[in-house]
């Protein structure tokens, strides 16, 4: 598979030598982490000297910034708030899509299709119209500015649903039919052959849920009101507004809040990449 | 009818026992007559004690405020607090909404606590005999329907019983909610405030306020505009009364509003409004000018009880056609046993969906018929107004037409992803490291990236305009100038999601058959041929499906507008989500914030219906 992908040349790119690629990819690249590489270095300037050198480093690295930026707000509240919502949801979304779509794939009932299909339908539905009804039905339930109310809406995905079903639908069905014979129930065949199969494709939405959520600025910055309530995107959002022309200490904070996402990508690159072309091959 | 009966006999028959249909029926007809007759008399009974003289509530109105700052306007604290009976519920009164929501300011809303309690509605016989009422008519009628088989599986119907019995307990005890909004104790739901200032002439900041109060001057209340916290219609009363008027009455749908006007003497504790004005001195309070202005809304909820009473009513109706789905599979105790197996491992998901999904769609689409508004607790029904006044809306339609340029970035992207990808397609190591440049913008946080994009945008010290100022091309307005916001910002989104799209391109390209590129070099093809004929065929469900789904995506665009401009300058990045955005969490009309997300839908729906009517058929056969 592999040399064919690597001898099957094709499109303008072919007609380019190999270091004129290189170099274009070089050059993407760097327009790519420019940003983050300029985020870097602002960090550790001092607060007058990013508006008078035009330098690109910092005359000397000002360390303190971090964490005096960090502890202008709770900022450790903020990535605790952020990391504990982000991972119920990730255990709602994989709990969620897992039985689901084990049922869509596997299991026979009448209108599941058509279910499957009313599920799907909703992925084309901009999140917005929702965003009303669940803040009145959350304030209704007195859990504005609480977790409960931070996770509650994001507990089930139908693209995970989607994911996990393809997903079953490709594992072979031999195991779950001896197991079936040997006398096991419904649910002993998920817990104990099909899920454990499924492993991969669990990884791969585990992964994007925890990035999503991590992401997920709008819904909390709803429903969340108090400092202690805030996750990392709405207290930098916060602090932007608040410490308006203090670029060290923004950038400070843009890097902490950026670090663990890449960190998280740079060793789970591969789920990544299965994730989305499972996604786009359908 | 004689085929139901005969079924209900040979029942009967197979058990040894079991009521005779005849029976049943008599059962049925009973329930439905208690139900009713119950329905009634608790309508007749909220409906004569819930009219109440409101002159009275108005005098006795009793204000609180929610949390005035520590050591603020004590005096006015003590006089409000004076006459305020704070509930042990009040924090989830009217108003909690927006304060909670942070889009208000504390003590903004001034809430009431129920004068006394309501009389306890009879909820649980009620609730019993809409439950009896469902089962009976649901089993007589099932019966009749579809005949049982000899041996009747029961364990299956023990969830089905359970289920029944939550829908009915659920929906009838959330009619009795809305029935008991409507009875005596809850009259009067609330009063808000504005405080007004009538110094004349004065400098308004030498008049007390009240911490968060909304607040207008004189010449403010004789003006609409100027009480947008308030229902249009309210705000156009409160502005047509004449001054001298102390007491009135506006009636919009199903709200009353009680308008009494009311001055008191301020506190001479200093409470500068505007601590660095310099001019500022100690208020007189002999001026009246100088006295604490309130104009005090008593809401009285008015409506009818047509809608709980509906609900009410479909709790049973609900229950039958339930029954009805499950009760022609228990005849074959194998698919019934198949099918809720199924609906067992769908049912976390399949909750979560209704509760939090298709049930607040259609909720969505009832909040987008009313005049609803974040902190009134009636919202009166208005038909299609919104989206007849949406229709007039110029500034919503820019935020639609600023929302499709917007769009406009997606096939630039993609040209772009196309061609890393391509670039990329032979050297999958290279790959590997260039990965993580490319792909963290598009899945790093949206906020932080809009900061350094500002920091790097800043006018007269981004690094942006240092760089164009230091070749000599001289500074962009990036960010604020109207005519280059958009476009900066669809500059960043085509910069966000190309990694992405790259290697969704990647797996589209990989999947393209390598002998097609060797049979197109064997007929000599050039490498522009071959992308025209192979790769960009090849692609088409690849490009087809990016295409799609970037646009549904960037229509929802929210975070760098909300970080980086505020949909400023003058409007030039006011997209869709953020006008819904501050239109129901800062102007708290979410009736005709829904409208336009509606509105909204509407437009991604179109699009990519187009997209699938004009493109995929044409690609598919290209």
């Amino acid at each position: 598979m592999r040399d064919v992908r690597r001898r099957a040349g094709g499109g303008p790119s072919a007609g380019l030598g190999k270091g004129a690629r290189a170099l274009l990819l070089a050059a993407a690249c760097l327009a790519m982490a420019a940003p983050f590489l300029w985020m870097a270095a602002t960090s550790l300037m001092g607060q007058l000297e990013v508006f008078s050198s035009g330098r690109l480093l910092p005359e000397t690295a000002l360390w303190s910034n971090y964490p005096d930026a960090l502890t202008a707000q709770p900022f450790a509240r903020y990535f605790l708030n952020s990391l504990l919502f982000a991972a119920v949801v990730v255990a709602g979304q994989v709990a969620t899509a897992t039985t689901a779509g084990y049922a869509f794939a596997r299991l026979e009932f009448p209108g599941r299709d058509r279910v499957f299909m009313l599920f799907l339908a909703t992925m084309m539905v901009p999140v917005v119209i929702v965003l009303i009804p669940r803040f009145l039905m959350i304030d209704a339930l007195g859990w504005i500015d609480s977790y409960q109310g931070l996770v509650s809406t994001e507990l089930v995905s139908v693209w995970g649903i989607f994911l996990m079903r393809q997903y079953f639908r490709t594992v072979p069905r031999e195991l779950e039919d001896a197991a079936r014979v040997d006398g096991a129930g419904p649910l002993r065949i998920f817990w104990n052959v099909a899920l454990p199969l499924a492993k991969p494709a669990v990884a791969t939405l585990a992964l994007f849920a925890f990035i999503d959520a991590w992401k997920n600025f709008l819904w909390p910055l709803l429903v969340t009101r108090s400092m202690e309530m805030r996750v990392v995107e709405v207290g930098i959002a916060a602090f932007h507004s608040t410490y308006e022309i203090n670029w060290p200490y923004q950038m400070a904070a843009g890097v902490v809040a950026v670090l663990p996402i890449a960190l998280l990508f740079l060793f789970t690159q591969r789920y990544f990449v299965r994730g989305i072309q499972l996604e786009g091959i359908r | 009818m004689r085929g139901g009966d005969g079924g209900g006999r040979g029942a009967g028959r197979g058990r040894g026992s079991g009521p005779s249909p005849g029976a049943l029926r008599a059962a049925a007809t009973a329930a439905t007559a208690l139900g009713l007759a119950l329905i009634l008399g608790v309508a007749a009974g909220t409906v004569s004690h819930g009219r109440h003289d409101n002159a009275t509530h108005v005098a006795r109105m009793a204000a609180a405020l929610w949390e005035l700052p520590a050591g603020g306007d004590a005096a006015v604290t003590a006089f409000l607090e004076g006459r305020a009976t704070i509930g042990p519920d009040e924090k989830a009164g009217p108003g909690a909404h927006a304060y909670r929501a942070g889009t208000l300011e504390p003590a903004a809303w001034i809430a009431v606590a129920p004068e006394e309690p309501g009389p306890g509605w009879p909820l649980i016989p009620t609730t019993l005999a809409l439950l009896g009422l469902s089962l009976m008519s649901a089993w007589a009628f099932a019966r009749r329907r579809f005949p049982p088989p000899s041996r009747y599986p029961t364990l299956p119907a023990l969830p089905a019983t359970l289920l029944l019995a939550a829908t009915a307990v659920a929906s009838t005890s959330w009619a009795h909610r809305a029935l008991g909004d409507l009875s005596a104790g809850r009259a009067v739901h609330g009063t808000r405030a504005i405080e007004v200032a009538l110094a004349h002439g004065a400098d308004p900041g030498h008049a007390p306020r009240v911490a968060g109060l909304p607040w207008a001057t004189t010449e403010g209340l004789a003006s609409p505009d100027e009480l947008w916290t308030l229902p249009r219609e309210v705000a156009e009363a409160v502005a047509a009364a004449p001054p001298s008027a102390p007491a009135y009455t506006v009636t919009v749908g199903g709200a009353t509003y009680h308008v009494a006007r009311t001055a008191f003497p301020t506190p001479t504790s200093p409470a500068p409004p505007i601590p660095q004005d310099p001019t500022a001195t100690e208020p007189d309070a002999a001026n009246p000018a100088n006295h604490l202005h309130l104009v005090l809304l008593g809401y009285e909820d008015t409506r009818s009880p047509a809608i709980p009473l509906a609900a009410a009513a479909a709790a049973p109706a609900l229950a039958t056609i339930l029954l009805l789905f499950l009760l022609p599979l228990s005849a074959r105790p194998r698919a019934l046993r198949r099918t809720l197996t199924a609906w067992g491992f769908l049912s976390p998901a399949a909750a979560l969906l209704l509760l939090f999904t298709f049930g607040p769609l259609l909720f969505s689409l009832w909040i987008s018929l009313h005049e609803w508004h974040l902190v009134d607790p009636v919202h009166p029904f208005t038909g299609l107004a919104n989206y007849g006044a949406l229709l007039l809306d110029g500034e919503w339609w820019s935020a639609i037409r600023n929302t499709a340029v917007f769009t406009l970035h997606v096939p630039f992207a993609m040209a772009v992803a196309l061609g890393l990808a391509l670039l990329t397609r032979r050297s999958r190591r290279a790959v590997r490291w260039a990965r993580l440049a490319l792909f963290l913008p598009g899945i790093t946080s949206v906020v932080a990236i809009a900061v350094v994009w500002k920091w790097l945008l800043d006018d007269g010290y981004g690094l942006v305009n240092r760089a164009l100022e230091g070749v000599g091309l001289g500074s962009v307005a990036w960010l604020t100038s109207p005519d280059t916001a958009l476009v900066t910002l669809m500059a960043i989104s085509v910069w966000m999601v190309v990694g992405y799209q790259m290697v969704v391109f990647q797996a589209g390209l990989a999947a393209i058959p390598r002998d097609w590129y060797d049979a197109a070099r064997v007929d000599g093809a050039g490498p522009l041929q071959r992308f025209r004929h192979i790769t960009l065929p090849g692609l088409r469900h690849t490009l087809f499906f990016v295409l799609v789904t970037s646009v549904i995506g960037s229509f929802q665009v929210f975070g760098l507008v909300y970080v980086m401009t505020e949909g400023g300058p003058l409007g030039s990045t006011d997209v869709a989500v953020y006008h819904i955005y501050r239109e129901a969490w800062e102007f708290l009309r979410v009736g005709n914030a829904a409208a336009m997300s509606w509105v909204l839908f509407a437009v991604v729906f179109v699009a990519t219906w187009l997209h699938f009517r004009l493109l995929e058929r044409r690609w598919a056969h290209a």
